[in-house]
């Protein structure tokens, strides 16, 4: 019965293997593949505000309409004006003609559409936004970048306060559930999942009417109390003040679903052979969670909630209309309501600039967590 | 009982789960004893209890479990009467380690290899505690066959092979007195099946370990052996030295199961065993082998008691009373 096998056994046939080479540290994992990312999204977002710009002038076609209006503007100049009445009608034409010619070249209508848009891709990209029609920023000026730099802040502060509040709220409820499946509490939670359908301005509004109208406990909006504080603590008090409803707002609107989803992840994840494995080793129950449930499901768990993030931004320009938040959504919103194109371009092409920053930042968090992530698909395997 | 320092004892160990289709009866009243620096051969078909048993002893337990008693002995203490906290400090992998059946998912993707190997000797990683446990890390890396680069690797660069090995590693690192191995060979190919068994081997010779090897690779078991059992439906049929076992079995399933093992030394047809076991969910109260049985009589329809036909030899069938 027994069987021979080949002697030495220590060939170490498995060791020709594995390809990777281990001169490649991790930092130098990090480092290339953030720059590749980086160079990805750059050209997502080349590429998502070439589209707007195409889109926003219907493809060339606003050109069009443009020299149209300004052929009729001519003509009505020239034929209202007495100055012209008298020429012969020939001349009255030349004249005409010079004048559209003169106008589309101080707008640069006279070079073809796509070698415009190429500009206008240029000027979006350096941040060349060019002049507002309307609005102007609180300090007067009317350079869109200096309107948008100004809303800038209080977006980001808005936008970072309630996501870090529901990460971490969401990552550690879900845990708890997760540690007790199938209880009441667990049940309860699973069943609020579908409020996340309403958008947090949804929210925002019953808020107010509860908070602000009816108990009168907190102000209805804007970022600070009127005239604001003088004093700097007052001030960020006020401020402190002024940001729990909004931000209760968002929060609302994401951390069921959030909580129902990673709570799943959990769940898939703490029945892989490495967490029962880690259980036979005798391994505290502290950190078995951390290290072998925690750690295993941070990819996942930061992939939702990139997706997640990208619906929180679209919903922050109407969050921001509703508390009257002096932000990027409530300047779009002002934008859009003035017709005032070059702020509403300006804030379309930092949207997509801050979207691409936050999937850059959480792709490289990404490659921090999961040691598997690599760039060119060497070695490493999906598992 | 009393059972000498040296010895691991397991004493009408029983498992049981509640399933919503009723009960399912895993390991039923089982018994043996082995001595240090044996090892004992666990073998039997899919889903007769084999994992279960091994589970049980490391109480490694679903979350429906109905009914788990008995005792097991490990150097004369019952460790089944600790508590749980106690169980996890004291016995998990410093006294009994495992190199579970999938052992290709049993390392933590996303944490270096050597961490995880360090792990069980360590209660804070810095300082000379982890410098130290490294040094141990190398030296078991070097006793299972792993080059010692690959403790800085992630499990995901190390192949199916490797990663056994490294398992494996991890359960020698705190020098327990007792290894179960649950199919350590299953998910891999036949050669590296055999670099893995011959590892093995020569930790035995070397070391002294005592192993658990739960297996249905009887041929390639069979060298490894000193003692062994066969299970049946959740209960330990036949459990002797592995010598007159492979030799001479008496349970007619043990007696099925070696014939139809192929040889090298010998030409023999090939027998094979019709039928499949009983469902362990409310199994019956006769002998679990009854309907399969080509020596079964009258007497078969009760359950069978454990009867020692030779000097450390046990069977459980009527056929020897």
């Amino acid at each position: 019965m027994p069987q021979e096998y080949p002697p030495q056994e220590e060939l170490q046939e498995e060791a020709t293997e594995e390809r990777t080479p281990k001169g490649e540290s991790d930092l130098w994992r990090l480092l290339r593949y953030s720059l590749l990312r980086l160079g990805a999204l750059f050209i997502a977002v080349v590429v998502g505000v070439y589209l707007m710009i195409l889109i926003a002038n219907m493809g060339g076609y606003v050109d069009e309409i443009r020299r149209a209006e300004i052929a009729f503007n001519v003509a009505q100049q020239v034929r209202g004006s007495p100055e012209f009445a008298e020429l012969p009608e020939e001349r009255r034409r030349e004249i005409m003609d010079s004048m559209v010619e003169t106008e589309e070249k101080r707008l640069g209508l006279h070079e073809p559409f796509y070698l415009r848009s190429i500009y206008y891709l240029r000027d979006a990209l350096t941040l060349d936004l060019g002049r507002s029609e309307n609005l102007t920023s609180d300090a007067g000026s009317r350079q869109v970048r200096h309107i948008i730099l100004e809303r800038l802040p209080p977006t980001l502060f808005l936008f970072l306060t309630a996501q870090i509040i529901t990460f971490f709220a969401g990552l550690f409820i879900a845990l708890a559930l997760s540690r007790q499946y199938g209880s009441k509490l667990d049940k309860f939670m699973v069943a609020l999942a579908p409020t996340s359908a309403a958008p947090s301005w949804f929210y925002g509004i019953f808020l107010i009417l509860i908070f602000a109208a009816l108990l009168g406990w907190l102000p209805f909006g804007r970022m600070v109390a009127a005239p604001p504080p003088d004093d700097t603590l007052m001030y960020a008090m006020s401020v402190i003040r002024h940001l729990i409803l909004p931000v209760t707002a968002i929060v609302l609107g994401a951390l069921f679903l959030t909580i129902y989803q990673w709570r799943t992840y959990f769940l898939i994840y703490s029945s892989e052979d490495y967490v029962e494995m880690a259980r036979a080793k005798g391994l505290s129950g502290r950190q078995i969670e951390r290290r072998y449930i925690l750690r295993p499901t941070l990819p996942p768990i930061i992939t939702s909630f990139l997706l997640g993030i990208i619906t929180v931004w679209m919903g922050q320009i109407v969050l921001e209309t509703v508390f009257t938040w002096p932000g990027l959504g409530r300047l779009l919103f002002q934008a859009i309501g003035l017709y005032d194109t070059p702020v509403i371009i300006g804030v379309i092409v930092i949207f997509a600039f801050l979207l691409a920053i936050t999937v850059f930042l959480l792709d490289f968090i990404y490659a921090i967590v999961d040691p598997r992530v690599k760039v060119g698909g060497e070695g490493g395997q999906a598992a | 009982m009393n059972t000498q320092n040296d010895q691991f004892r397991v004493e009408n160990l029983y498992l049981s789960f509640s399933t919503r289709r009723g009960t399912v009866q895993a390991v039923e009243d089982v018994t043996f004893t082995m001595n240090r620096g044996q090892t004992m051969v666990l073998v039997g078909e899919s889903g007769c209890g084999k994992t279960s048993l091994g589970r049980a002893i490391l109480r490694l337990l679903p979350r429906n479990v109905q009914d788990y008693r008995g005792k097991v002995f490990l150097n004369s203490q019952d460790i089944m009467k600790l508590s749980r906290e106690k169980f996890r400090r004291e016995i998990r992998w410093k006294k009994i380690a495992m190199v579970p059946q999938a052992a290709m998912n049993s390392l933590n993707p996303v944490i270096k290899v050597s961490e995880q190997v360090i792990e069980p000797l360590i209660k804070r990683g810095t300082g000379r505690e982890r410098r130290k446990a490294m040094e141990k890390a190398r030296e078991v890396f070097q006793l299972v066959g792993v080059p010692q680069d690959f403790l800085e690797r992630y499990p995901f660069e190390l192949s199916g092979g490797m990663r056994q090995r490294v398992i494996l590693a991890m359960a020698l690192i705190t020098n327990p007195d007792l290894v179960i191995l649950d199919e350590p060979t299953s998910a891999l190919d036949l050669l590296t099946q055999a670099n893995i068994m011959n590892v093995l081997k020569r930790i035995k010779q070397e070391r002294g370990f005592t192993f658990i090897l739960i297996t249905h690779d009887i041929a390639t078991s069979s060298e490894l052996a000193d003692l062994a059992g066969i299970m049946y439906a959740g209960q330990l049929v036949e459990f002797s030295r592995a010598y007159n076992l492979f030799r001479e079995p008496f349970h007619p399933y043990s007696r099925k199961l070696m014939a139809s093992v192929p040889s090298l030394q010998e030409k023999k047809e090939l027998e094979y065993l019709p039928g499949q076991p009983p469902s362990l969910l409310e199994p019956p109260q006769t002998c679990r082998f009854l309907d399969r049985c080509p020596d079964s009589f009258e007497r078969c329809e009760q359950e069978p008691p454990v009867i020692e036909v030779k000097e450390g030899h046990q069977v459980k069938c009527w056929l020897y009373k």
